[in-house]
């Protein structure tokens, strides 16, 4: 436990030390002089043009040298030349690439869902439930779950509404669009956050990977070789968790560098913050597609355990028979290799009758 | 139609702000934004040169292709102008922007940006010329009134030229005959590419 | 093809509302505040800034005309036009005055700002009184009345000398005239102004050389120089618009641009050349060229002949400064200054030009002389693209000056003789027994005044120790920032010790918050030069007249008007407003030109009449931007503005001089020669030789050699005086005969008559290089008083300690102490851009406040490494006299090591704590910094008691 809550705590520290470290004094005469050269050379030449050669001078300034200002935070910069390639990556591959992925995922899980079929119960509805998630559990992923999507819904309408959304209905009515969804992205972005610590606070336990991860990974989660034992937790949904976990902290560190412009005087930082923010939500927006499919019309039972929080016995025995057996001291049927997991954990819970 | 630039003349611009002063006298930009501001290299230091900049008005503006609301446009002769109504204040422009010429108030609670400001050209914006509208949201509109910009019109040295791309090439031009040598004029290459070989 | 601005825009309500809520009672701040979009205190406001721009509405009746009216920039002596865009009385803009020969519609950030003196948020908005350490709102009738009851009681009981009458050089030429004659009138000599802190060194320095002591040719004469060279001038900051036509010769001529200076200023950014000096080195290196110059015989021999006097006893002096001890003394190799002086020989005629670096010194006016030296040897005098131009400050300094606000002289340099009183009673139209009744004595009404850089000394000094009757008790400052002046601390310790404090200028000024006391202190509120017309002299003595922009915004009032009230109330209004015409309490402007005109014959102050110069703004654009001649239209062959002198009286015509002593003009067109002012022989000590021309006369002279200047006698000898008016015969016979001269000739036919016959009134001589009356008779190097080169005592120690201008001056005494050890670092000062002056103003202006908001030192990087100071902290900046300000560092290479710089225009702080809680509501200004001179110490010229602001000691530590 107390594992758990120092990696919590590291984590909310982390954000901390972002925000604060963007944060640059700000002198209205900022140092002219960064090299502490010899004056006594200025003293009997007559150079006021300085040692650089002109076209030198002029280079170095296409290349991004800085000068001063007592006009404006970022005024010194005259040329950001990372600007464009910014505006590049972000044409050429982040906008293009990401609808495209979107798509290519969405068109993956229809092939699936027509060539597999939804993954029924072998044994059927044993009509006995188990209980899998409590209260808690299960309102944080909600509570997560919503503003994921809104801030997908949000975040996808302001990356591609210009391409996909504005020819559609008009530049203005778009503008009302993109300026809402702007506003809910950035009021909801820190909740984000919230819910995040708040699902890695409970989630953490049994999501950290064991051997028999392996072995599932070998069984390709039971679609080849067999059925593949897991724990609470399968191989899928750990990477889904730590995924959330990884990305999610990318996404909040970019999304607050991002929300609060003004802590931070760099630029190239603020760049970074939206390739990152954009790649790293794409991504997620994608496997979440995915656990949206298996978790509703993909898994027959799979819904339960985040809606009533009580997973049929059977789907248990199928899909996470080994945290059956934990929570049960009963050997499952489909059982293969023994192994004691979070039986402390979850002792507590025990199975409830109908 | 003539094609309307910026060009400051880093032998002459002695940091003297005119250009700022009178953009926010003009235009009333309030304090914390300045469309258009002074650079000064090597400051203190032999080799010191200063340079006014604001938006130069690019030709193939980057602002106009990142705008996620697509709310810039190009009047035309060429000056870059958007549309406060559209703009949501991302900042993507203020990201894209070689010369920094993206300005946003503070809105809201959380400090987050306002609508953009940025140099007009003095060619206000989509309201209606003159408006009481175009004022409050776009400053002056001189260049309805047939006049060039009031930075370049009111430079102290005649540093900041404005206007006709070739007229102001060729009043440079002339200035760099005159002087026997030029540095460049300095951010055309980027901002109006092809246009001039520096 | 230009149309109009249309009036939806216009801001008005911004002023209207404000003016509402005077009208209602006190002023709430917050709605000040929230009008600029300002939070409080202004710095760092851009964080709580809500978004959007400042709020403005229609102003009424929308449809109303734009008028443009023509005002002159209040800022520096360049003397930009500004363009004012007017409706409904509201100032809605500024358009470029592309018209003007001067700026050709150019501005610097406070030109280009100078609508915000029409919003005047930071104001000073109705007459304020101090009462218990509280500011108090009273009526104008109730401050007059009150400001003159205890005026009258300490004229009583310490006689009128106890009340000093600080000018401005911000009033225009009328309001300086009137200033200048209300001290006359209240009957004391202690009156003075900015000129005195700023070129008073040169107008001495130069007037004793060559006769006048201004600018010699114009802004835009410098485009036919050939070379430039700069002494502790920054143009850039402190002129930008003169760097247009410096920026036209460089590029047009090619002209080589050298830039002497202890900075590498932005200036010498610009420069091809730039030598780097010791601070308060000058006289060493113009010596340091000179002997180039002399040792490869590049002077200009024939012209030295005909036009120049004594320059055989400058060589045994500048025979010295070999290039070794020019390196010892001033830090720049010989190499380096022989290059310059080869540069300057080979490129003439090339323009000198000098500024606050120069003049500020113990030893200023041994610098300004040398300059002349310098220039007489190359022959650049009198040449059209040579000169010495010598920048001037503010925007009518030129005019104040030549209007003698000062405590040394009557209106146009006529001095305090008793001739001079007579004269100027003759103008005024009162007895001269009258003027005498006023002073406390003849003697008094005959001596030097206290100088305004002393006026501290006048409250503090023991009264024993000065040559009046009693301390001064009570001080006027009328459009003066205390900041501006050294020596800080004693300065609250005068404020608080004086019995009456009157403040008049349109903003508090430091004045109101640097001293700690409890009552009698009032603030009345003067208007802007925007909101009142009148002439104003440029640094090429050309008159320029404004219009009015706007009418006085909240209760201030004009300079003049209020003027009038004091004389009203003080008894002497009458007599002193005698041919002016009064509507309700303001003064007519144009009769007081009128007035000054009939006076000015010295410097040719006469020709310039209130028609003409209205003329002259009117048809600005048929000027050359070279020239500065019409070229056709109704003004054809006039100069713009009449440059003076502008000889005789408006009917004659004289088209004003562009350029001093140029004699390749005839008199009558604007040429000239050198004055006859020194006698005509020199004294015994210095050869009795001729003073006059040799063989140098201006074109159709027809007196083909030197001659004196011009008396009635002189005429009858030449046979001339037939040509006389009768009118002009009677007054000349009345007034003194013969002996009558063309300075005192108050119908001007002396000078009409010389003129026509190609002669220069004042008379044709050389140029005096020795100037035998002042302490130092040929330009001598002093090592300032608190210096750090302990080993250049024994050759180049300072003066004996003495007396001037009524006070004990201290010179040795100090210099003898080694205050090296503890303050190595030698401290210097001077201008930003943005600013102006003291800054009460410009640091009043969001648009300008926003760009500077630091006090800062620049100190080199390496003295800072030395001193463990990193850019950006919070230093002490301490001087000898143990007065120290707090002050951010910047760290640069721009001065050099060993030297420190600070930036003058900052105050409302006071050695390390803020005062801002002491200025009345809402008019405290956007930006307060330490003011450099809380620091500045002791040291005044020996001629002229300018300030020493430019080369003093201090250490540097961590805050």
């Amino acid at each position: 436990m107390m594992l758990h809550r120092l990696i919590a705590a590291i984590f909310f520290i982390a954000l901390m030390l972002v925000s604060v470290t963007t944060i640059n004094a700000q002198s209205v005469r900022p140092p002219g002089n960064a090299v502490n050269q010899s004056t006594d050379e200025q003293i009997g030449t007559s150079n006021t043009l300085g040692p650089d050669s002109q076209s030198k001078y002029w280079h170095d300034l296409r290349q991004g040298k800085s000068g001063l200002s007592t006009t404006g935070r970022s005024g010194g910069l005259l040329i950001q030349a990372q600007g464009e390639q910014w505006r590049l990556i972000r044409k050429n591959y982040i906008i293009k690439y990401s609808g495209w992925v979107l798509a290519a995922v969405l068109v993956i899980l229809v092939l699936f869902f027509l060539i597999r079929g939804k993954i029924r119960l072998k044994g059927g509805r044993s009509g006995q439930t188990i209980s899998r998630f409590s209260l808690p559990h299960r309102t944080a992923h909600w509570f997560m779950a919503s503003i994921f999507i809104m801030l997908g819904l949000s975040g996808l309408i302001l990356l591609l509404g210009r391409t996909a959304l504005a020819p559609l209905i008009g530049k203005n009515v778009y503008s009302i669009f993109a300026s809402a969804a702007m506003q809910g992205h950035n009021l909801f972005g820190p909740l984000f956050i919230v819910a995040l610590v708040w699902m890695y606070y409970l989630f953490v336990p049994g999501n950290f990977f064991k051997m028999v991860d392996l072995k599932w990974i070998l069984k390709g989660g039971g679609l080849i070789g067999g059925h593949a034992s897991a724990g609470h937790y399968n191989f899928g949904e750990k990477v889904w968790f730590w995924a959330v976990a990884i990305v999610g902290l990318l996404i909040s560190i970019t999304g607050i560098i991002l929300e609060f412009p003004w802590l931070s005087a760099n630029l190239q930082l603020l760049q970074i913050s939206t390739i990152v923010h954009a790649i790293g939500a794409v991504g997620l927006i994608a496997f979440a597609l995915g656990h949206i499919y298996i978790g509703t019309i993909g898994m027959e039972g799979a819904l339960d355990s985040m809606t009533t929080g009580d997973v049929d016995v059977n789907w248990a025995k199928e899909h996470h028979d080994l945290w059956y057996e934990e929570v049960t001291g009963e050997k499952s049927a489909t059982h293969d290799q023994g192994e004691t997991g979070h039986a402390q954990v979850y002792s507590q819970d025990k199975i409830t009758g109908v | 139609m003539a094609r309307m630039k910026f060009l400051c003349d880093a032998e002459r611009c002695i940091e003297c702000n005119a250009c700022v002063t009178a953009c926010k006298n003009e235009h009333e930009v309030p304090w914390g934004i300045n469309r258009r501001r002074v650079v000064t290299l090597s400051d203190g230091k032999p080799g010191e040169r200063s340079i006014s900049v604001a938006c130069m008005h690019c030709s193939d503006a980057p602002c106009m292709a990142v705008c996620p609301v697509d709310c810039f446009y190009q009047t035309p002769d060429g000056v870059v102008l958007h549309n406060k109504d559209l703009c949501i204040g991302c900042g993507y422009c203020f990201f894209a922007c070689p010369f920094g010429a993206p300005q946003y108030p503070q809105a809201g609670n959380f400090g987050s940006r306002g609508k953009m400001d940025k140099c007009t050209f003095c060619a206000g914006g989509p309201d209606a010329d003159h408006s009481a509208e175009e004022f409050k949201k776009y400053g002056r509109n001189r260049m309805a009134e047939g006049k060039l910009p009031i930075c370049a019109e009111m430079c102290s040295t005649k540093a900041l030229l404005a206007g006709d791309g070739n007229i102001v090439s060729n009043i440079y031009r002339e200035r760099v005959v005159g002087r026997g040598f030029g540095s460049g004029a300095w951010g055309w290459g980027r901002a109006y590419p092809g246009s001039v070989s520096n | 093809m230009l149309r109009k601005k249309i009036g939806a825009v216009a801001n008005g309500p911004r002023l209207s509302s404000a003016l509402k809520e005077m009208t209602k009672g006190t002023v709430d701040r917050r709605t000040f505040l929230k009008r600029s979009g300002l939070a409080v205190g202004g710095i760092g406001a851009a964080a709580t800034l809500a978004g959007g721009r400042v709020q403005k509405a229609h102003a009424a009746g929308s449809d109303a005309k734009v008028e443009l009216k023509k005002s002159v920039c209040t800022n520096c002596s360049v003397g930009c036009t500004v363009m004012a865009e007017v409706q409904n009385g509201v100032w809605i803009g500024q358009e470029p005055g592309f018209d003007s020969p001067f700026n050709l519609g150019a501005h610097c950030a406070k030109g280009a700002a100078a609508r915000e003196a029409a919003h005047g948020d930071r104001r000073l908005k109705y007459p304020t009184k101090l009462v218990d350490g509280k500011w108090k709102r009273i009526s104008w009738d109730d401050a007059i009345n009150e400001i003159g009851d205890k005026m009258l009681d300490i004229k009583k009981t310490s006689g009128p000398d106890s009340v000093y009458w600080l000018g401005s050089a911000k009033h225009n030429n009328e309001q300086a005239y009137l200033f200048r004659k209300l001290y006359a009138f209240w009957g004391s000599n202690n009156g003075d102004h900015q000129a005195r802190i700023c070129h008073s060194t040169t107008v001495a320095g130069v007037a004793n050389t060559w006769g006048y002591g201004a600018m010699t040719n114009s802004y835009n004469d410098i485009h036919k120089s050939k070379s430039m060279i700069l002494f502790g001038s920054n143009p850039t900051e402190a002129h930008p618009v003169a760097m247009q036509h410096l920026m036209k010769a460089k590029e047009n001529n090619n002209a080589p641009l050298i830039v002497v200076d202890p900075r590498f200023t932005r200036t010498a950014a610009k420069a091809t050349e730039f030598v780097r000096m010791r601070p308060g080195t000058d006289v060493p290196v113009v010596w340091g060229i000179l002997w180039h110059i002399f040792e490869n015989g590049w002077e200009d021999k024939e012209y030295i002949r005909q036009r120049v006097w004594g320059l055989q006893y400058v060589k045994e002096e500048v025979a010295k400064w070999t290039p070794e001890e020019t390196e010892r003394v001033t830090g720049i190799p010989g190499r380096q200054l022989k290059r310059v002086a080869r540069t300057l020989a080979n490129n003439r005629p090339g323009t000198l030009i000098w500024c606050m670096g120069g003049t500020q010194h113990t030893t200023g006016n041994n610098n300004t002389r040398a300059y002349c030296i310098l220039q007489l040897a190359l022959g650049n005098i009198g040449k059209s693209g040579g000169g010495a131009n010598i920048f001037r400050g503010h925007d009518n300094v030129q005019g104040a000056t030549d209007f003698c606000v000062l405590s040394h002289s009557l209106p146009g340099y006529y001095g305090l003789k008793k001739g001079s009183w007579k004269h100027w009673a003759r103008v005024w139209d009162v007895d001269y027994e009258y003027l005498k009744g006023n002073f406390a004595s003849e003697k008094l009404m005959q001596s030097k005044g206290i100088p305004v850089s002393r006026w501290i000394d006048g409250v503090l000094e023991d009264k024993g120790n000065i040559d009046q009757p009693d301390n001064v008790r009570g001080m006027v400052f009328w459009g003066h920032a205390p900041n501006s002046q050294t020596r800080g601390v004693e300065m609250k310790k005068a404020m608080e010790k004086l019995d009456l404090m009157v403040v008049i200028d349109p903003y508090p000024t430091v004045s109101a918050v640097m001293h700690d006391r409890k009552d009698g202190v009032y603030l009345l509120p003067a208007s802007t030069q925007y909101e009142t017309y009148g002439s104003v002299t440029a640094s090429n003595r050309s008159l320029q007249w404004r219009e009015k922009v706007i009418e006085p915004v909240f209760e201030s009032l004009p300079d003049h008007t209020i003027m009038y009230k004091f004389a009203k109330k003080l008894g002497f209004a009458d007599e002193m407003f005698k041919h002016i015409a009064i509507n309700n309490d303001e003064p007519l402007i144009e009769d007081v030109t009128r007035e000054f005109n009939k006076g000015m014959w010295t410097i040719g102050y006469t020709g310039q009449t209130p028609e003409r110069l209205k003329a002259h703004m009117k048809y600005q654009h048929t000027f050359d931007k070279t020239t500065l001649q019409a070229r056709g239209g109704p003004l054809d062959g006039e100069y713009y503005g009449l440059p003076w002198p502008c000889w005789g009286t408006g009917d004659i015509k004289h088209p004003g001089t562009p350029n001093l002593y140029d004699p390749s003009k005839p008199v009558a067109e604007g040429g000239l020669c050198f004055r006859n002012r020194f006698g005509l022989k020199s004294p015994e000590k210095w050869g009795s030789e001729n003073l006059l021309a040799d063989g140098s006369y201006p074109v159709d002279s027809e007196i083909k050699d030197g001659y004196p200047e011009f008396t009635m006698a002189m005429l009858k000898k030449l046979g001339w005086d037939k040509d006389l008016t009768d009118t002009e015969r009677t007054f000349i016979e009345g007034l003194a005969g013969d002996k009558t001269n063309w300075k005192v000739d108050l119908t001007g036919g002396i000078q009409r008559v010389a003129i026509k016959h190609g002669c220069a009134p004042f008379g044709n001589a050389k140029a005096r290089t020795v100037v035998w009356n002042f302490p130092d008779p040929i330009p001598t190097h002093r090592e300032p008083l608190y210096t750090n080169r302990r080993d250049l005592m024994d050759k180049y120690a300072t003066y004996d300690d003495k007396r001037a201008y009524r006070l004990p001056t201290l010179y040795a005494s100090i210099q003898k102490n080694d205050y090296s050890k503890n303050y190595p670092i030698i401290l210097t000062s001077g201008r930003l851009v943005e600013y102006e002056g003291g800054g009460d103003e410009s640091r009043s202006n969001p648009w300008l406040a926003e760009l500077q908001q630091d006090m800062f030192v620049e100190i080199n990087i390496a003295d800072a490494n030395d001193l463990g100071i990193r850019e950006g902290e919070m230093v002490w900046v301490e001087t000898p006299e143990k007065s120290k300000i707090k002050v951010k560092a910047m760290l640069t290479e721009r001065v050099g090591k060993g030297v420190a710089f600070l930036p003058f225009h900052f105050g409302g702080h006071f050695q390390g704590e803020d005062r801002r809680s002491k200025y009345p509501e809402g008019a405290d200004p956007y930006v307060l910094g330490e003011a450099a001179n809380t620091a500045m110490t002791y040291g005044y010229d020996s001629v002229t008691q300018m300030q020493e602001t430019k080369a003093s000691l201090c250490k540097i530590t961590r805050a």
